[in-house]
């Protein structure tokens, strides 16, 4: 997450800003589209070649975000058929949405703090919510099958369909238990894939390397994956977890992560792990971490569940580096006020109500 | 008791010796001792950092699987230096720690609690930086050797920054929120503590770790304790997930649960 507090946002942004004020204005502006961050250029792993760690590894280490591919849909609209990439025409439409947007924010903060002298250019975001940087170019999040679609659920990935809540919590249908929520909202984990997939906040990702381990921090409910790159078989099959058991390797300048040993019917593959068909525990997860340049790392994840999924399928986005991000503590649960407010909410209501209960 | 006594002896050897390099201890490329592996504290400072006798647990039906067991202080000198109005809170923190516990509730551990809870946690050592990633809910915290970070907010695990002094990582731990405390007890400190950690090999497969802590609005004096971290040397040792959040729920909403739902 970028600097949540303006305060320390503006200790960054007195030099950025000195020129605009030199320049005259009294009143500082949103970003024009013009000098919006450009777009990363398009990755070719041909031309670069990344550094190696001082142990002989590709070095990945850094702090990366999915930011820029938080609006990017996991499916595809139909409307899009085959096709994964924004023209440019629709990629400037974008960029001239973000600039909209980054002024509204601006607007929005300066309505909240009326004496703000300075703004941080190039830093659109606003309190906890993330905003992307720069349009993401492609059409949907899932890459493989071609038109950009999750494959046909199983007899069994329905069943799971059919037994998901309906109805999202509300004062008609309010909550009996915790159990009525999912994993993310109970602050126990958003999955794997959840855990790197973009959302409005925390797309966090920072990668240490050490001789014969890497290791993958996420934002999001401060997951933390430990991968040993020795070649190690997984642990049995009756230890389960939320975020797996990962082993990885090394193809080429391409960190691939292999992951299974996962609990079976909790989160799924999407934003936030919940609100869709729970993985079971055939889950088998691939990924491939490769950067291309300083900056970005293409990130791709493999998802074969047979008894979910009637034919694997496959995400891919770029992840980036960006300057001044970096993680924050990830406190949901000590802080899950709402889990008590929802609940008691419901058990007041019921009482206030109680012709309405069934 | 042997095994518990040899490291103790290493301590005092290498306190006595200050900064001389450890032999025979794993190094990075640059000759850094490399602390990357599975390490565990062996012991019952995570029931109370200072010396206690055996006793009931708070459970009778756990019987003897529920009871606490003694063990020597990992304090120096067994005293925490409190000042007056912070020891009766430390009474009235062990008197409620049924309520007020944070690893009760699940709440992330602190340092340096994490430490010498009774799991593992893992080293990852770049030839930068350093992660160190516990076991109990997935605590982790990342230690910045290359560039230092001043804390921008408190949190519950602090912003660490760590530097050499030979062969011993030294890590400064500020920004801590003060709400974590330091074992079962109720011992504590606040937001303004500032923790000072020493990471040195003693052998291949054993650290000394020790950690000075420092808050002016709690205690009198700094204080200091020390312990041994064992590598846990079982083949293709791991950490396995500890997430302990939906251990919690039923005690913390389970009396907002529907009625009829229970």
């Amino acid at each position: 997450m970028s600097s949540r507090s303006l305060t320390s946002a503006l200790v960054v942004a007195i030099a950025l800003i000195s020129g605009v004020l030199a320049s005259g204005q009294t009143r500082p502006s949103a970003p024009a589209a013009a000098t919006a961050p450009a777009a990363k250029t398009t990755p070719t792993a041909e031309t670069w070649t990344p550094p190696k760690t001082p142990w002989g590894d590709p070095d990945l280490q850094g702090i990366y975000t999915s930011d820029d591919y938080m609006d990017t849909p996991l499916e595809r609209p139909t409307a899009f058929g085959e096709r994964l990439y924004f023209t440019q025409e629709e990629l400037a439409e974008t960029a001239a949405k973000l600039a909209k947007q980054a002024e509204a924010d601006l607007q929005g903060t300066l309505q909240r703090n009326p004496g703000l002298a300075v703004y941080v250019v190039g830093e659109p975001r606003v309190g906890w919510r993330e905003r992307s940087r720069r349009p993401a170019r492609q059409t949907s999040l899932i890459v493989d099958p071609p038109n950009g679609k999750m494959p046909p659920l199983t007899p069994e990935g329905r069943k799971r369909q059919s037994q998901i809540r309906q109805t999202a919590i509300s004062p008609q249908t309010p909550p009996a238990s915790w159990k009525d929520f999912d994993f993310y909202i109970r602050c126990i984990s958003r999955g794997l894939a959840g855990s790197i997939l973009p959302s409005s906040y925390s797309n966090g990702t920072q990668i240490v390397q050490a001789p014969g381990f890497v290791t993958i921090l996420h934002e999001k409910v401060h997951e933390a994956r430990i991968i040993p790159l020795d070649q190690r078989p997984h642990v049995g099959t009756s230890i389960r977890s939320y975020m797996g058991d990962s082993r990885g390797h090394w193809d080429g300048n391409t960190l691939v992560v292999e992951t299974t040993n996962f609990l079976d019917g909790t989160t799924s593959i999407g934003r936030n792990g919940g609100n869709a068909v729970a993985t079971s525990d055939a889950l088998r997860l691939v990924e491939r971490f490769t950067r291309v340049n300083p900056d970005t790392m293409n990130y791709e994840l493999s998802v074969d569940d047979p008894r979910i999924f009637t034919a694997p399928w496959k995400i891919a986005f770029p992840i980036t580096q960006e300057p001044g991000y970096e993680l924050f503590e990830y406190t949901c649960h000590e802080t899950n006020y709402s889990m008590t407010n929802m609940l008691s909410g419901a058990r007041a209501q019921e009482k206030a109500e109680p012709a309405k209960q069934k | 008791m042997s095994v518990a006594l040899v490291p103790a002896v290493l301590l005092a050897f290498s306190l006595a010796t200050g900064q001389t390099q450890t032999p025979h201890v794993p190094r990075m490329p640059d000759g850094k001792p490399n602390f990357t592996g599975v390490w565990q504290a062996v012991g019952t400072a995570h029931w109370d950092i200072q010396d206690h006798s055996a006793q009931a647990g708070s459970f009778y039906q756990l019987g003897a699987i529920g009871a606490i067991p003694g063990g020597r202080s990992i304090v120096d000198g067994n005293e925490i230096p409190y000042q007056s109005w912070a020891a009766e809170k430390k009474k009235e923190n062990f008197a409620n720690r049924l309520t007020l516990d944070p690893e009760i509730k699940c709440y992330l551990p602190g340092v340096p609690r994490a430490t010498y809870l009774p799991f593992p946690f893992q080293i990852i050592q770049s030839q930068t930086n350093l992660a160190i990633v516990y076991e109990y809910r997935t605590a982790n915290r990342l230690i910045n050797v290359a560039k230092h970070r001043a804390p921008s907010v408190d949190t519950w695990m602090g912003w660490s920054n760590g530097h050499w002094e030979g062969d011993t990582l030294v890590v400064e731990v500020t920004g801590l929120n003060g709400q974590s405390w330091f074992d079962r007890a109720g011992n504590f400190a606040s937001e303004n503590v500032r923790i000072v950690e020493r990471y040195a090999f003693a052998d291949p497969d054993h650290l000394n770790y020790e950690a000075t802590i420092d808050d002016k609005t709690v205690f009198t004096r700094p204080w200091k304790i020390s312990l041994p971290l064992y590598r846990r040397k079982e083949m293709n040792a791991q950490l396995t997930e500890f997430k302990c959040v939906e251990f919690t729920e039923e005690m913390l909403y389970g009396h907002l649960r529907k009625q009829a739902d229970k």
